[in-house]
This record gives structure tokens, C-alpha cells and sequence, in this order.
């Protein structure tokens, strides 16, 4: 277990290396630049000025040294665009991404396990066709317009929900806050689980341990639920590793229509305005916890299915 | 199974209710005169306003954007403002006065203001905002290019300040209108780079404003709340939030549902269901800005001034105002805009949709489709050139427009759209391109010497590159001369050139559409950037 762990850590420290260095690459190659130097009015003297104070002068392989040599001392730089510490501008976001995160995945992993067993089981039944149109329409909704009808239904015409902002205040606010944002970003990956959980569930309830079991007569719904159940899951385990970094780094259309502060109009606006060590210092956060959650993934793996433990 | 009844039973509602709200009813009438005041002034209450990204507190930052103007507008005062007549009025400054030769303006400033934090504003922060930010060249200041005439401001008592020039600048009083607010000196002390400081930036700014800093929540929101010691009559409203809504469908169903009180109107395309909405006056108003095209003026193709004046008779204008600007806009000819009513002149050579004309012009240039195919060809070389086009706003349906016209008349037009950021390398800074749409908006005073004169013309903002001794001899004079009466004589002469000559093509002064909730009461009918500038006197109507 510690060669693996220590193996991983090795691998992750090239990935993370890599990955820094082919964005700051693509970055800083891209046309344009900051957009304080990038104001159609701005002269030229204006344009020199800025870039100068930016340290954009250099070439671009010396800046990825100079932001590299900070960076593994655990300075990320300060925000081209606002002058504040880009750590702090991440920390600020972070919070409120993973709040959403964590309500979306608890939605998705029980209603997407259950879904995907009942489809199952309930095959070619009117059950199974209902879940399979439900996650087809759940998969291609845009997910602004039904942010926008909800928010047309329940705030504008219901007044039940706010239609923007985290909630300020009372953990009933906030809880209240959250309710549409989750909703809408569990349209997109509750389907994903049920599909996952149905088409491994299958696979697994014609294998001959199963049978095995129903023939010694043990309930079907211990069939199901304990024995199933936990082969099945490996897949969907492996689908929520991919999916728990995607929600962390920011979901940009739920965040505008909402008006969420998270980390996916961090990182746009980033993008947008060519903030170069704000994109870096997110890009190293995102890629970090990819590995992590790949890393907690395969642990969780060899804990459900022990046949994983030596295949490192 | 049940579940999914209840769910297809909100999507039905859902869609049901977006239609009902989309359509027009015809209840909501457009109201302009939502100024008029009902009653006495009531103290107290909150207003909530929209912007679409996190503000820099500093109005000089070279970041600070639409979104940080105006909150700033509110927090800090310059020396001037525009007055309700859009000619400066006094701020901070109380009476201002030029010495015989234009070069020295003297600014007596106003006594007892005072800053959020309670210190007295002097002569001191003035010279400090212009000396040590604006004139500044490694600073790289936002607007400081306006200020180019400026050598330094020296102050003469404390409550008088010398603003010392090195070429007459009669536009002064109004730049100082412009996001130009002055900054205190005593929060600046020491401070190596001022745009680093996120303490004052970001976090706790002092201004002189009506409405002192409260809280900032990043992506979320900005609060500021009634500053009692104001100079200037203390404001009706307690509070004021800007919620930072990057989405224009959720601030319009924001709207809808009063949680936001005033905002622009941007995007058009929901202006039927706004019109139906009982709950909010739109109102629309003229704005210091207008739409044209720059051709590259170093291509020979589109140097003669027929090709020019062709494309103009080419171009549906009013078809495209009635369509995409859904009719808030009307026709240019020249620069200056109507709202600058001491200096606009309607009359002026005009460009009306004539497909004929425009055709007849050209055959004059010597272009005229000789093979039949279409295209316009002169000796061989056909008229073929590529139109680049920001993704931003309204710009590209427009650009899709403009083509389809320009190909009507036989010019062989590629589309090439660009990311904002890359469009401002590419066509602005490299100043690569044939032909590009875009605006320019400035302080509501006709000098316009930035975008014409001829020395600007290879990397400043003259973007097209156009070269005219008459033109920069009429562009300096109107900077010398300080009496309105004669600039308005000077500035006439200016448009009748522009119009003949046409450096840029013009399109159209676009109408700024704001939406104002009718609890709001004793907002000016100006434009909504303006409109800040009086929030003090705002009030709301339970």
C-alpha cells in the first residue's frame, strides 16, 4: 500500500508539472493580454506601462521559471486583475463550489444508485423505460433554460425560492439559496449514475454467484442490496471519481444564471481577461484535486473489491 | 411514477409561465417621465442595483470597468459632474475659471467635505490624485490619456488648486466629470504601487461620496449605506446593494420580481416582456456614444472617398436600428452626439439607403462588376475583403447585417469573428484588419482629437489611420478655444467634415434603454451612468 501511495505521489508530481506547464504555454501564446492593457482606448505608452508593472517583459519560458520556483514555495501571485493574492481570490470561491459539490453528489449518488437499481431489476418494465426517458431529458436540457423556468416558476411567479445569491443570513436561507443551483446541476449528473448503476447492475444480476444465492433462497432483496449491489458499484465509484473534480471546478452556467459565486466564473472571467497567475493558480488547485479524488477512488476500490488491492 | 407526473407537471407550469410573461399585454405603457416626483421625499429604505463582476474601489485602477464606475460614482466625487444639461457642473469644485492663454485653470474647491473616515478633503488630495496616480507614467492609469495636456496640479491654499497645462485643453471641467474621482492622499502614504493596495482596492475604500463602503462579497454582492456628513445634502436612501449578476435573463426576472430597481437594458431581445411588466417604467435616453466602421485606410481600395460614401448609401441603417437595436437608436453622420445639444448639428451630409446611388458612386471609383459574377472588380482585381468582428454585445447580429448589404452591392465580404481580447490585439494594437464595426463612447464634450488626429493615427485611437491637415487644424482649434459659443461654431465645421469626408463610416447614436422600477422616485431622465450621479436625491415610494 505505501510503494503504491508513494508510486502515485511520484506520478502525480510529473502530471501536475505537465499540466502547469502546457497552460501557462497555451496561456500566455493565446492573442491578447491582460485586459487592463487590452481597453480599446488605452494607449500605447499606457499599453508598455502596464505590461512592464505586470513583469510580461520577460520571455515566457523565464516567467514559468520565476512562477514555478514561487509556486513550490506555495506562492501563487498576486491577480493580474485585482491585485489581490490569487490564493486568497480561490479561497474566497472555493467554499461555496464545494457546497454545491457535496449537495449535488449526495442528490446524484442516492437517487442515481436507487434509479439505477430499480431500472435494473424492473427491466423493460414501464419503470425502467420512465427512468431511461427521464435521465435522456434530464441528459439534454440545456441546463439555463431550466434554470431560468425555475427560476420564472419558483421566484418570479411562486416566490417560494430567491432567484440569486448563497443566502445571507439563517441556515434556512441558505439552505433555501442552494436548492435550484443543486437541482440544476443534478439534472446533468444523476443520469450519468443511473445509467452507470443500471447497465453494471445488469451485467452483474446474470452472473452465476447470484444465482447461486437466489437458489439458496436468500431474499431477493438481500440478493439485490448486498450481494449485487457491491459489484455493481465499482464502475459507479469510478464515474463519481470523474465526476466530483468536474462539479469542484465550477459549473460557469448555473454559477451566472444563479449568480453563485463559485469557481467556474472565477475561472472564466480568469480566461477572459488574460489573468495569467490567477488561470495558473486555479489550473494547479483543479489538477490537484483530480488526483487526490483519483487517488481517494482507487483506495475506496480496493476497500469495496478486494481482488484491486495488489493490481496497483 | 408519481414523481415523474409532479415532474412533468412543472414542466409544463414552467413553460406555461415563460409564455404568459412573454406575452405583451399591453398594461405596461413606456413612460419617459418617470422623474416627476410624487410627493415629498420619504427617507430610508434600500436599492438594488446590478453589475456583472467583482469592482476595484479605485477609479483610476487600470482594471476598474463598467462594473467598478459605478460603484465608484457613488463612493468618490470628482472636482465636476455632469449637470442634468450634460454641461460640467460643480462637485467637489465649487467655481472654476481659465487664465487668458488657456494654460492655467484654477479650481476653488469646496470647504468642510469631508471623508468617510472623518478627515477634512483639501487642495492636497487633488494634487495628490493627479500628481502621484494620474501622471504617473509607470502607473499606467486608467484614463490617464485624457489628462495629456495636463503638466501638474499645484496647490495654491488649501482650498484652491492649479491645474497647469502645456497646450490650451478646454474639455477640462468636463474630463473632470469623467470618472475622475479624486482619491484621499492620507490613505495613499507610503504606498509603493497604489494598485496593489487591496486594503483601500478592495476592501475598505473612503471616498467623499454620498454613500460610504459597507461590505464586498466576492461574486455576490457590494453594499454601501448612507453617508451622514455628506456635503452636498445627505441622501434619502439608507442603503444601496450591487448585486453582481453576470446573467442578463436572471436580472430581467429579477426585475420582474422587484429584487432589482434599476439597471441598462442591454440585450433587446427581452424588451416585449419587460414593456408588459406593471412594475417598471423603461425609459430611454441619449448617450455619449456612437457605432461605426473603420476601414484600413492605408489600403488604396478603400481610399477614395466615393468607395467610402457607397458603402454608407449600401447600408440599410434604419432597417438595422428598427431590427436589432429594436428602433433605440438614430442615424450619424458624425462624431459628436445629440445629447450635446450646445455642439450637435443635425445638418450635415446625410447617407440615406439607396442601392443606386451607391452603385453609381462606385462605377465613378471605377469598381463595377465587368464579369458578372457578383463582385465588383476594378482592372482585374476584385472587391474582396475580410470584416473582423468582436463576440461582445450586439456586434456580431449586427455584423451579419452589414455583410448581407455589402454583398448586395457587390463587395465580396468574409466574416471573421474574434474574441474581444484577441480582436484588441489583432485589429487594434497590430492594427491588422480591412474593415472592423465597433463604438466609442467618451465624456459627454466634443473633443474627439484622440480618434481623428492624424498623429494618433499608427497606434493611438485614430483606428481607421486617417490623415487630414483640414481635419487636425479644426481638432486642435477646437481644444484652444474655451468660449462654448465658439467651440459650438468650431465643432459644426468639424461635422460637416466628418460627414463629407467620412474617416470613419457612421452608423448610429444608440439609445440607452434603462429599466427603472416604479417605486423609484426623483431619478433625473438622463442616461442611468448619469443618473448616479444625483442618487442623493433618489427616493422610494412604499
Amino acid at each position: 500500500m505505501l510503494q503504491f501511495a508513494i508510486k502515485r505521489l511520484g506520478q502525480s508530481i510529473v502530471l501536475i508539472l505537465i499540466v502547469t506547464m502546457i497552460t501557462f504555454f497555451l496561456m500566455n501564446l493565446a492573442p491578447g493580454g491582460p485586459s487592463s492593457m487590452m481597453r480599446m482606448d488605452a494607449t500605447e505608452e499606457e499599453r508598455a506601462a502596464i505590461s512592464e508593472q505586470l513583469g510580461l517583459d520577460d520571455p515566457i519560458p523565464i516567467r514559468y521559471g520565476k512562477w514555478l520556483i514561487d509556486a513550490m514555495q506555495g506562492d501563487l501571485g498576486l491577480s493580474l486583475s485585482s491585485g489581490q493574492e490569487v490564493t486568497d481570490r480561490i479561497l474566497e470561491r472555493f467554499p461555496f463550489t464545494l457546497q454545491l459539490t457535496m449537495w449535488t453528489i449526495v442528490l446524484s449518488i442516492i437517487f442515481g444508485v436507487l434509479f439505477g437499481i430499480i431500472s435494473a431489476t424492473n427491466r423493460n418494465t414501464w419503470k425502467d423505460h420512465t427512468i431511461n426517458f427521464g435521465s435522456v431529458i434530464g441528459l439534454s436540457v440545456p441546463s439555463f433554460w431550466l434554470a431560468i423556468m425555475m427560476i420564472l416558476l419558483f421566484s418570479v411567479q411562486l416566490k417560494w425560492l430567491p432567484s440569486s445569491g448563497v443566502g445571507e443570513g439563517s441556515l434556512l436561507d441558505q439552505f433555501k439559496a442552494s436548492i435550484m443551483p443543486v437541482v440544476i446541476l443534478s439534472t446533468a449528473t444523476l443520469p450519468t449514475i443511473v445509467r452507470f448503476t443500471r447497465s453494471s447492475m445488469l451485467e452483474v444480476i446474470t452472473q452465476n454467484y447470484i444465482r447461486t444465492s437466489r437458489a439458496k433462497g436468500i431474499k431477493e432483496r438481500t440478493v439485490i442490496y448486498s450481494h449485487a449491489l457491491r459489484n455493481a458499484l465499482i464502475p459507479v465509484i469510478s464515474i463519481i471519481g470523474v465526476l466530483i473534480p468536474r462539479l469542484l471546478s465550477g459549473a460557469v452556467i448555473v454559477e451566472s444564471v444563479f449568480g453563485w459565486p463559485g469557481m467556474g466564473r472565477l475561472i472564466v472571467e480568469a480566461a477572459q481577461s488574460r489573468d495569467y497567475n490567477l488561470v495558473m493558480g486555479v489550473t494547479v488547485i483543479v489538477t490537484v484535486l483530480v488526483v487526490v479524488c483519483n487517488f481517494i477512488v482507487d483506495i475506496i476500490y480496493s476497500k469495496v473489491d478486494p481482488r484491486v488491492k495488489n493490481m496497483g | 411514477m408519481r414523481k415523474y407526473i409532479l415532474i412533468a407537471i412543472v414542466f409544463f407550469l414552467a413553460i406555461l409561465s415563460a409564455c404568459a410573461s412573454g406575452n405583451p399585454d399591453k398594461k405596461g405603457t413606456e413612460n419617459a417621465a418617470n422623474g416627476a416626483s410624487k410627493g415629498e421625499p420619504k427617507d430610508g429604505g434600500e436599492v438594488f442595483i446590478p453589475i456583472v463582476g467583482d469592482p476595484i474601489f479605485n477609479p483610476w485602477h487600470p482594471n476598474a470597468y463598467a462594473e467598478s464606475n459605478i460603484v465608484n460614482r457613488i463612493i468618490f466625487q470628482g472636482l465636476t459632474k455632469p449637470g442634468l444639461d450634460n454641461l460640467p457642473s460643480p462637485s467637489l469644485a465649487e467655481e472654476w475659471s481659465t487664465s487668458e492663454d488657456g494654460l492655467i485653470w484654477t479650481f476653488k474647491l469646496k470647504q468642510g467635505v469631508k471623508w468617510h473616515d472623518g478627515e477634512e478633503f483639501t487642495a492636497k488630495d487633488v494634487a495628490f490624485t493627479f500628481n502621484e496616480l494620474v501622471l504617473d507614467a509607470s502607473l499606467g492609469s486608467n484614463g490617464a490619456s485624457n489628462y495629456k495636456a495636463l503638466d501638474s496640479v499645484a496647490v495654491v491654499d488649501p482650498y484652491t488648486v492649479e491645474f497647469r497645462l502645456n497646450r490650451p485643453f478646454a474639455s477640462l471641467p468636463a474630463y473632470l466629470a469623467f470618472n475622475s474621482e479624486i482619491l484621499p492622499a492620507h490613505k495613499f502614504e507610503d504606498v509603493e504601487n497604489p494598485w496593489e493596495l487591496t486594503s483601500f482596492n478592495k476592501e475598505a475604500p473612503i471616498g467623499t461620496g454620498p454613500f460610504k463602503f459597507e461590505k464586498a462579497i466576492s461574486g455576490q454582492s457590494v453594499k454601501v449605506t448612507r453617508f451622514d456628513d455628506f456635503h452636498n445634502g445627505k441622501a434619502h436612501l439608507d442603503a444601496v446593494t450591487f448585486k453582481i449578476l453576470p446573467d442578463v435573463n436572471t436580472q430581467i426576472a429579477q426585475a420582474l420580481s422587484n429584487e432589482l430597481d434599476i439597471f441598462v437594458l442591454e440585450d433587446k431581445s427581452s424588451l416585449e416582456r419587460v414593456k408588459s411588466a406593471e412594475n417598471i417604467n423603461l425609459v430611454s435616453s441619449d448617450i455619449t456614444r456612437y457605432f461605426w466602421i473603420a476601414l484600413d485606410l492605408e489600403n488604396p481600395k478603400f481610399q477614395d472617398v466615393k468607395v467610402r460614401q457607397a458603402m454608407l448609401h449600401a447600408i440599410d441603417r434604419q432597417a438595422i436600428i428598427d431590427s436589432v437595436l429594436g428602433g433605440y437608436g438614430n442615424i450619424a453622420n458624425a462624431a459628436i452626439t445629440p445629447d450635446q445639444e450646445k455642439f450637435y448639428k443635425q445638418d450635415v451630409t446625410s447617407y440615406a439607403y439607396n442601392p443606386e446611388k451607391a452603385k453609381a458612386l462606385l462605377e465613378e471609383a471605377g469598381w463595377k462588376d465587368s464579369d458578372g459574377d457578383g463582385i465588383l472588380d476594378k482592372n482585374g482585381e476584385k472587391f474582396s475583403f475580410t470584416f473582423d468582428i468582436a463576440l461582445q454585445g450586439d456586434l456580431e447580429s449586427i455584423a451579419v447585417l452589414v455583410q448581407q448589404y455589402l454583398k448586395e452591392a457587390g463587395f465580396d465580404v468574409k466574416l471573421n469573428t474574434l474574441e474581444w481580447n484577441a480582436m484588441i490585439q489583432k485589429n487594434v494594437i497590430d492594427r491588422d484588419f480591412e474593415m472592423i464595426l465597433n463604438w466609442w463612447s467618451y465624456p459627454s464634450d466634443p473633443d474627439v482629437l484622440a480618434q481623428y488626429h492624424s498623429s494618433n493615427a499608427q497606434s493611438g485611437n485614430n483606428i481607421p489611420g486617417y490623415k487630414s491637415d483640414t481635419l487636425d487644424a479644426l481638432l486642435e482649434k477646437g481644444q484652444a478655444v474655451s468660449d462654448p459659443d465658439e467651440r459650438a461654431v468650431v465643432y459644426n465645421e468639424i461635422q460637416e467634415y466628418m460627414s463629407e469626408n467620412l474617416p470613419y463610416l457612421y452608423l448610429w447614436y444608440p439609445q440607452e434603454l434603462s429599466i427603472r422600477n416604479k417605486r423609484l422616485q426623483d431619478v433625473p431622465d438622463i442616461h442611468f451612468g448619469g443618473s448616479l450621479h444625483y442618487i442623493n436625491e433618489w427616493w422610494i415610494q412604499n
